[in-house]
């Protein structure tokens, strides 16, 4: 029943998150608009190009979708409502993460095409600069929850959430979300105006449809995980304890589909030069900071 | 019906979907959406999304008169598309060697939001048809050729052993029956590729037909769906193309086998067992860090690449994401100076049709040039309208930049802004409405200028090598002075000092454009006129004359001999020709980001360089 209300909460989410992202780069608000872009897509043939690695080429856009999937089940929507309440919550979504980046590379290698396989390289050098913030900023979160649970990690933030608790954390993983679901401006691998698309310039039809939800399933989940870990999840006053989550979920997801439209595409090695010169170290000092304000206050 | 209907029967819920697809028009416009909005035409009012590739785009937009050379990348482009997909003419001539367009307009707005609800209803009415044709393109078509495993060097059209070592010649395929295919061979595709050719192939064919099951049951349309299924049909699905004429294409269709799936797929379904990766890579080019097994060469960026104005062709051999070699054409096929002969009174039409990006320029060229062999000036009011003409043609010359330069560098308000901006500095009518453009000219330039990462970005990227020529605003953003404009009367009248930036790189010309934008809409404004007379002079005698104009690019030169009226001999030197040489040391040995960045920091046209 849980696994059931947990897919279906996904695909509402996914839902608006892609009439979120129409309207964030056309300008228009079409609500409809996923249904008969969805509806298009599954009419288009679905090319399959010349020469690929078949397999690498087949189980991408699907292993995209389960990555992100996977990583919802240990998110939890309400206190009774998650699909699987892990003793290593907190680990697992990262688990389930790192194959967003194999998708992405098999998806870059599979179609035997130029612009997709630099994308797909691309991105894994993008997960090396954001891997590690993910983690260490998820380290100080289970500090203060004392526990690797997702519900706990809820529970401990009552009086304060961690987005005010620990600030740096937070900016920190929002950041390496991003990253972690191409975003711009670190849609490195898909990079529309020097790759033509990458790895998504080779798919068409049914499979470009399948990838299309990965991504946006991957966005919620995402914006789920800041929600759950730093803003409280479905903590808050009078509404219902979903709907705060549903509401804390997509004002992230917005705010994560806006900020690309406002500054340029960061270069690859910046993504990796910060990511590990200022990044970890911030990240450090983070997990020191909260540690201190753990023992002291 | 569309020329490109999906072979299927029509039934509820494809009618269903077919709708839907109508609704949903995602278009590849050629030469690019800039070169549209520099006629006036907004496709995205119109109804269309704009689409970065051909995969993803269903309908082919063509506007203007398009060269030989654009004609061809466009129809390999088209044959990449996936069915249902159509065809837009917008101001277009003959289009061989594509299908017949689908719908035909005019250039006016009105004609094309028509044109596109036309296109609409087609769609909805027959994008899926039992009568369905496939599109034969020469250039896509794939040829077979034989080649030693263990010798590259040893290429036959026939099955064959090799005269070396004996072994059994192994198919590959061979790129299109043209020109271009020849200086591919044998680099593309190392040795060790061929063993995985032919077994690869039968492969296929069985994976295809597994793959086909997906939920739909009319053979005719699962055919043309999977045209590669096997080699020798490639010509006939948009699949085969992926092979054909590398250069011509710019899109991601290329391949890349020989580069690195050959050595995957030489181990895989390799007919000769395993083979080392010493051995696969023998004979490959070494790159500067030592792994070979990344090296791509000659990839096509252009013509129709989204990030670079179209018909820029910009070949890169690239070495992982490192550029190891660039070169840059344009557009090929386009009439140039040995075209421009003929009466003088025709000179400035023909000269303002071989750069649509900036026709206002290259027509005051001519008239500059046969004036001065006339021996006259032109009178004040002539001049100033057309400083007025040209400063309007500038400003949105580099609106136009501005918004190709977003696109490249992933700046999406960037890329819509200041394409708004360009469509309406296209559309206003005269001076007033020109000048009134100035505040959101500044607005947009203050605000580039406050973007954060975009000194990170473009900083240092870009930067030319000593002593290398320049012009225009990619002499100015090196801090030098250098404006045609300086020598001008009319501009000194109007107080005109050039914008000088320092700095030598993207960001440098970025800001001397953003400038230059405020500038041109200020001297409109003073020159209160954009409409220009024509020309003063009576060109029937025979003299010589010559003339320079600041275009939007930077400085070109005519020199026109005219006998008894007519042009007998023209000498033209444009910015972009001359900047063209400097694409190489830019580019090479730059990251792919940064080598694109400086590529179209250059903004070259394309349309003013023979080719």
């Amino acid at each position: 029943m849980n696994a059931v209300m947990a897919i279906l909460m996904l695909l509402v989410g996914a839902y608006l998150v892609a009439v979120l992202e129409g309207w964030v780069s056309t300008g228009r608000l079409r609500p409809a608009g996923p249904i008969t872009s969805g509806l298009a897509l599954l009419g288009r043939e679905s090319v399959v190009p010349r020469r690929p690695d078949r397999i690498f080429f087949e189980v991408a856009p699907p292993l995209l979708l389960v990555a992100a999937l996977l990583a919802a089940a240990v998110l939890p929507l309400s206190p009774g409502l998650i699909v699987a309440d892990l003793a290593t919550g907190a680990l697992f979504v990262n688990a389930a993460w790192v194959y967003v980046m194999v998708a992405l590379l098999m998806a870059g290698w599979g179609p035997n095409g130029a612009y997709a396989m630099v994308g797909g390289f691309r991105f894994l050098g993008q997960t090396v600069g954001y891997s590690m913030l993910i983690v260490m900023a998820l380290t100080a979160v289970a500090m203060r929850a004392e526990s690797l649970f997702t519900t706990e990690v809820v529970k401990s933030q009552a009086a304060l959430p961690n987005a005010i608790y620990q600030p740096v954390g937070f900016v920190l993983f929002f950041l390496a979300a991003m990253a972690v679901a191409f975003l711009p401006p670190l849609d490195l691998p898909t990079a529309p105006g020097e790759l033509a698309g990458g790895v998504m310039a080779e798919y068409t039809g049914w499979r470009l449809a399948v990838m299309r939800l990965g991504r946006a399933v991957l966005v919620v989940t995402l914006a789920a995980a800041v929600s759950v870990f730093y803003l409280g999840g479905w903590l808050g006053p009078v509404l219902p304890p979903w709907a705060w989550s549903a509401l804390k979920t997509l004002l992230v997801a917005a705010v994560m589909l806006l900020l690309g439209r406002y500054v340029p595409r960061l270069r690859e090695t910046h993504v990796l030069e910060w990511g590990w010169k200022i990044g970890i170290p911030l990240a450090l000092l983070n997990i020191f900071y909260v540690g201190v304000l753990l023992l002291v206050v | 019906m569309i020329s490109g209907a999906r072979q299927a029967r029509l039934n509820f819920f494809r009618r269903l979907v077919a709708r839907a697809q109508a609704r949903e028009l995602a278009a590849l416009v050629v030469p690019d959406p800039e070169a549209a909005r520099t006629m006036g035409v907004d496709l995205e009012a119109a109804g269309l999304r704009t689409s970065f590739t051909p995969r993803h785009a269903d309908v082919l937009v063509l506007t203007g008169e398009l060269p030989p050379g654009l004609k061809k990348a466009a129809a390999v482009a088209y044959a990449q598309m996936p069915r249902p997909r159509a065809i837009l003419a917008v101001g277009a001539g003959h289009v061989s060697p594509l299908p017949e367009p689908n719908v035909s307009v005019g250039t006016g707005q009105e004609d094309v939001a028509a044109g596109v609800a036309e296109l609409r209803r087609i769609f909805a009415r027959s994008a899926f048809s039992t009568e369905a044709a496939d599109f034969d393109l020469d250039a896509v078509r794939t040829q077979t050729e034989y080649v030693c495993p263990m010798h590259p060097q040893v290429v036959r059209s026939e099955p064959d052993s090799c005269p070396i070592c004996g072994m059994d010649l192994v198919p590959r395929e061979a790129a299109g029956g043209n020109g271009h295919g020849t200086h591919h061979e044998g680099m593309d595709h190392g040795g060790h590729d061929g063993g995985a050719g032919a077994s690869h192939g039968e492969h296929e064919g069985h994976d295809e037909h597994a793959g086909m099951e997906r939920g739909e049951q009319d053979e005719g349309h699962e055919q043309m769906d999977q045209g590669s299924d096997d080699e020798g049909e490639g010509q006939r699905g948009h699949e085969g193309m992926d092979h054909g004429e590398m250069s011509g294409m710019g899109y991601g269709g290329m391949s890349h086998d020989g580069m690195d799936h050959g050595g995957h797929g030489g181990m895989d379904h390799g007919d000769m067992g395993f083979m080392s990766m010493v051995e696969m890579t023998q004979g490959t080019p070494r790159s500067s860090d030592g792994l070979q097994m990344e090296w791509a060469e000659d990839m096509p960026f252009g013509p129709l690449f989204p990030g670079l104005p179209g018909g820029l062709a910009l070949t890169l051999t690239l070495d992982g994401d490192t550029v190891a070699r660039a070169e840059a054409e344009g557009v090929e096929g386009w009439a140039f100076a040995e075209d421009l002969a003929g009466p003088a009174e025709a000179l400035a039409g023909r000269l303002a049709r071989l750069d649509p990006l900036s026709p206002v320029a290259y027509r005051v060229l001519a008239w500059r040039a046969l004036e001065s062999a006339a021996g006259v000036e032109p009178g004040e009011r002539t001049a100033l309208a057309r400083v007025g003409a040209l400063e309007k043609e500038r400003a949105s010359s580099h609106m136009g930049w501005l918004s190709l330069f977003g696109r490249l560098i992933g700046y999406s308000w960037l890329e819509s802004r200041a394409g708004t901006l360009q469509l309406a500095l296209a559309r206003a009518v005269d001076a007033d409405e020109v000048a009134r453009l100035r505040g959101d000219g500044a607005g947009l330039a203050r605000r580039v200028e406050w973007t954060p990462l975009l000194r990170r970005k473009l900083g240092g990227v870009g930067v030319l090598t000593e002593g290398s020529e320049r012009s225009g605003p990619v002499a100015r953003g090196a801090g030098v002075p250098k404006d045609a404009r300086t020598d001008e009367e009319v501009y000194r009248s109007l107080g005109f000092e050039p914008v000088v930036r320092d700095g030598d790189d993207a960001l440098s010309r970025l800001r001397v454009r953003l400038a230059e934008v405020e500038q041109s809409l200020d001297l409109v404004g003073k020159a209160g006129e954009t409409a220009v007379p024509e020309l003063a002079a009576d060109p029937k005698l025979s003299s010589a004359g010559s003339a320079t104009v600041e275009t939007p690019r930077g400085a070109a030169a005519l020199r026109v001999t005219l006998e008894g009226g007519a042009v007998e001999g023209v000498e033209l030197d444009t910015p972009s020709a001359r900047h063209l040489a400097l694409v190489r040391g830019v580019a090479e040995q730059q990251e792919l980001a940064d080598a694109l960045v400086a590529v179209a920091s250059l903004d070259l046209s394309p349309w003013g360089v023979d080719r």
